[in-house]
């Protein structure tokens, strides 16, 4: 059996790829249910119809883009290209996503570039046109009667997002160790839900980056039953965005006498800072063909910025500065018997995420104290437990001969998300806490055809559980809002009940590679 | 490779089976902020815009309408008498006192042989803001039916209410045999009530002869010779100097409406989450301005001369439109600056805000239980406390009120912090709105 690939946090659904382009080893946080589109599954997988199993399944395709060590298994030179498309269901929402890659080895040494665009639809309904106040509109009686100035219609436009990916690394012969880097480049223009946060928002223009750096090394040990392998990485993961956001404020025009809308710009920026440290241990079992693998990870992000997302109408309280840490502990098994595969991982995910908000003025609290310029006013205490749980089968099938071979995969992704929050209000003198979660479930599925000159594949996942505010054009009961996102990460605390409209998100992925010769 | 197509089985159904309930999430008690975010969609209240602009030839001419005494049959009171910037452009009485009195402010006092107005002088506050009903039982409205005795030249509610002072006798014309201040005929008082046209040209030929106001005529109106105006224009410049000195929107409330929130202190968030929630006052006080949209009996003591067909009571909106709905119900006010303009309801039988809660806590005992000593000794004669007067508020007492609220003195006092909250600092002090002299020369106060 082949070593598995390095995925520790083999992502869940939509929502993980949000925190970083760069897959894996970014531990995703999400405090709402909120689906998010699959926008970054942008590079091949072979697991990715098994329901991304990875810690103890290899992933040839897949595993160099998560630690750039694992550019050590590759046997020659090839290109590949993977278009993917995702949707969201109910009109929600969806993009298109076109990647170019090339994967090389010479001798020692081993390498790839990588490039992508895609388009991201906006993802909420249009909204109808017009406002309805009280009563009858006077005619204006009055002189030098003041127009607002004209509110910019809701972007119905796609926006783009440009991706360069880049890996090198080396095999140190005689110690079986190889060590790479990466660098992923993200230019952002539409990072796919965003604009859901801003409730009632008429338009979202996303301006940022993310820069994700990679230095990783794998050691084999050559055994009887297989190669022991260890597997470490370490990460920095730099995201920055600006979010200028256009409203269409209500107000009562007293000169006119009618209800109006005026246009209220906001800029908000989004920034995280994220070091990360892996380590993926993976072992042949006695039992022929079965390996178990178990991972360590270790997350911490600090959000210098976090924007101020407006929830139906529930204006910010500004989120400034927060941390947090995040582990993954999992453990994966799998089986390799001739051209069936199984691949199974449990993974647990403790977080800890502290944010706060800070007084802009000096503020006096229902204690009677006062709170100074920069006091914390809230402060949240997220404690998450976590799980995943990842499934998979997979059958190839020959073709009329050795070499033709049909792949079928199918899986299944669990999602636990339970955090309780607590959450101290300083200037109402309060405290309260909230004990919450949800389950996102995401079938996978998987098609290949595989010949010597050429390989197809095509895979699929489907995730519910999750949803969408608006999305179904009906009233949004989100009651109210403290919410902290950073880098697509959601830290939103809630301050009621929330509900959301069921959607699925969907994404088809067609991937082909051909070998360079 | 049985066992691959068992689990393959397996995964395919629970595929199936995965839920598809619309996600959600439980939440803590909200934050006040929140509660009140979603109040104010709730009750569609939405910031006030900034006032238009007025020209500065009308805003003149209408302050020294608004403060010139010559407006009224007698020469002795101007339309500040009653709206008194002093006193927040109300006079701080419980009911008015019109043309004969003395003094200004809360020290008027009534002249020989005069009645009070019947009802509450209302501030002039926010008056232009762009209410849809105007008086106490909303006679002049954009919605209802027109006025039964006048026909105003205007449709502009803000100028209707301007014109109409100067027809009332006991407000501003006077009575037939009246002499003025200089101890002339008043011609104003002599023309019979019906003729509304020409007692507004009565006024304008006052004011034609005033060359201080020719002037002041040719600047607002610079087109139309001043002997061809009429005083539907005078009410137009009125209404302008309401609109550009009167407009007062600038509260710790408004900040907080503007997204500022830090503009409430934290018991005025608690008593605006009880007047949006369990304090049910936004049930009658919501919209744009708190208020102003529609009428209620709210269970107020009958005090005063009282009103029409009613007198000796005041059956307010009923005593326009007969219906049982509107019997002693008044219009709702719209409650910006309300801290400053006691003492309050149609006829100021209260005092002060926490009074005014505490009514609103228990309206059937607060009104059986009214205490007329609590009025200015020239009113308490004028209670109407029999228990046939009550019973007949009581028998129509708006819905909303018949429920007492049970709130505690704590919560009671963030109701008033939160109504304390709708105030304006620019509105605490307006003298700077009296002019030094007006053009008749008759004195401002």
């Amino acid at each position: 059996m082949a070593p598995t690939g390095l995925r520790a946090v083999c992502l869940v659904g939509l929502l993980g790829c949000v925190v970083s382009p760069a897959r894996a080893q970014l531990i995703p946080i999400k405090t709402v249910p909120i689906a998010q589109g699959d926008q970054f599954q942008l590079f091949p997988a072979n697991n990715l119809g098994m329901g991304s199993v990875s810690i103890a399944l290899a992933d040839s395709l897949a595993d160099p883009f998560s630690n750039p060590a694992m550019g050590t298994r590759l046997t020659g030179s090839r290109f590949f290209g993977s278009p993917a498309l995702y949707s969201v269901s109910r009109n929600a929402g969806g993009g298109r996503s076109l990647p170019l890659a090339v994967l090389a080895r010479r001798n020692l040494w081993y390498g790839g570039l990588a490039l992508a665009l895609q388009r991201v639809d906006p993802s909420r309904p249009p909204r109808p046109d017009g406002f309805f106040g009280f009563g009858v509109a006077m005619p204006n009686s009055f002189n030098d009667v003041v127009v607002p100035d004209p509110i910019p219609a809701p972007d119905t436009r796609a926006h783009g997002n440009e991706y360069a990916f880049a890996m090198f690394g080396r095999d140190l012969p005689g110690s079986k160790i190889s060590i790479g880097a990466s660098a992923f480049w993200t230019g952002l223009h539409a990072l796919d839900g965003v604009d859901l946060l801003y409730a009632g928002s008429q338009r979202v223009a996303q301006d940022g980056h993310a820069l994700d750096l990679r230095l990783g090394a794998v050691k084999a040990w050559p055994g009887e039953q297989g190669d022991r392998f260890l597997e470490a990485l370490v990460l920095r993961n730099d995201f920055a965005a600006t979010h200028t956001v256009t409203y269409a404020d209500q107000f009562w025009d007293p000169g006119l006498q009618e209800f109006r809308q005026r246009a209220r710009i906001e800029h908000n920026v989004d920034q995280t800072q994220t070091w990360g440290l892996h380590f993926k241990y993976t072992v042949p079992l006695t039992s022929a063909g079965w390996r178990i693998g178990w991972i360590g990870t270790l997350n911490r992000s600090s959000h210098p910025k976090i924007p101020n997302y407006e929830l139906a109408n529930v204006p910010a309280i500004p989120r400034d500065p927060g941390y947090t840490t995040a582990f993954d502990l999992g453990v994966g098994l799998s089986k390799t018997r001739g051209r069936a595969s199984f691949g199974a991982d449990v993974v647990f995910e403790p977080i800890r995420s502290y944010t706060w908000a800070a007084a802009e003025a000096r503020m006096g609290t229902a204690s009677g104290d006062t709170l100074a310029v920069g006091a914390k006013t809230i402060e949240n205490h997220f404690r998450f437990s976590n799980a995943l749980l990842r499934l998979g089968v997979g059958h190839d099938f020959e073709v009329s001969g050795e070499k033709k071979l049909v792949g079928l995969q199918l899986g299944l992704m669990l999602h636990s998300i339970h955090y309780t929050l607590n959450q101290q209000d300083n200037v109402q003198d309060l405290q309260r806490r909230l004990t919450t979660g949800w389950m996102e479930w995401t079938p996978t599925w998987g098609l290949s055809l595989r010949f010597p000159e050429f390989e197809i594949r095509y895979a699929g996942r489907s995730t519910h559980g999750a949803g969408r505010p608006g999305s179904s054009f009906g009233p949004v009961a989100w009651a109210g809002r403290d919410v902290a996102l950073a880098g697509g990460t959601i830290l939103a605390a809630p301050n009621g009940p929330l509900n959301l409209t069921n959607v699925n998100t969907t994404t088809h992925q067609i991937s082909l590679s051909l070998p360079l010769r | 490779m049985t066992r691959h197509v068992r689990t393959l089985c397996i995964l395919a159904v629970l595929a199936l089976i995965a839920c598809d309930e619309s996600p959600s999430i439980g939440g803590g008690p909200e934050s006040l902020d929140a509660q009140l975010r979603r109040q104010f969609t709730q009750w569609n209240i939405v910031p006030i815009g900034e006032a238009p602009l007025q020209a500065p030839a009308m805003v003149a001419l209408g302050q020294a309408l608004m403060f010139d005494k010559i407006l009224s049959g007698n020469r002795d009171i101007s339309c500040a008498t009653c709206h008194d910037p002093t006193e927040h452009l109300t006079d701080g009485l419980a009911l008015a006192v019109g043309t004969g009195g003395s003094g200004s402010g809360a020290a008027r006092t009534l002249g020989v042989g005069r009645q009070f107005v019947p009802r509450n002088a209302p501030s002039l506050l926010n008056s232009a803001i762009g209410l849809p009903y105007i008086f106490w039982d909303g006679r002049l409205t954009r919605f209802g039916p027109p006025l039964p005795d006048v026909v105003l030249p205007t449709t502009d509610l803000l100028q209707g209410q301007a014109m109409l002072p100067v027809l009332n006798r006991r407000e501003m014309r006077g009575d037939k045999g009246d002499v003025d201040v200089f101890g002339n005929p008043n011609e104003l008082a002599q023309l019979d009530d019906t003729l509304q046209n020409a007692i507004w040209q009565g006024v304008m030929h006052r004011l034609v002869a005033v060359p201080g106001y020719v002037t002041l005529f040719n600047a607002a109106f610079p087109s139309i010779p001043p002997t061809s105006l009429t005083f539907a224009d005078m009410a137009k410049a009125i209404a302008a100097f309401e609109m550009d000195a009167m407009m007062k929107t600038g509260s710790p409330f408004d900040r907080y409406l503007a997204r500022d929130n830090n503009a409430l202190s934290v018991q005025a968030k608690r008593g605006g989450v009880l007047f949006f929630g369990t304090a049910r006052c936004s049930q009658c006080h919501n919209g744009p301005f708190l208020g102003g949209r529609e009428f209620s009996n709210s269970g107020v003591p009958q005090v005063g001369p009282g009103v029409g067909q009613a007198v000796p009571l005041d059956k307010g909106r009923g005593e326009i439109l007969n219906f049982q709905f509107y019997q002693f119900a008044f219009r709702v006010p719209p409650l910006r600056n309300v801290e400053l303009t006691a003492p309050y309801f149609h006829n100021g039988s209260f005092a002060t805000l926490e009074s005014v809660v505490k009514h609103y806590n228990d309206v059937s005992t607060s009104l059986r239980t009214f205490d007329p000593s609590t009025l200015p000794a020239s009113l308490q004669a004028s209670y109407h406390g029999d228990i046939a007067t009550i019973n007949a508020v009581l028998a129509t007492l708006d819905s909303r009120l018949q429920t007492p609220l049970h709130l505690t003195d704590a919560q009671i006092a963030d109701l008033v912090a939160f109504l304390k909250s709708l105030t304006d600092p620019a509105a605490r002090d307006l003298s700077g709105l009296v002019p030094a002299s007006v053009p008749s020369g008759l004195p401002v106060r």
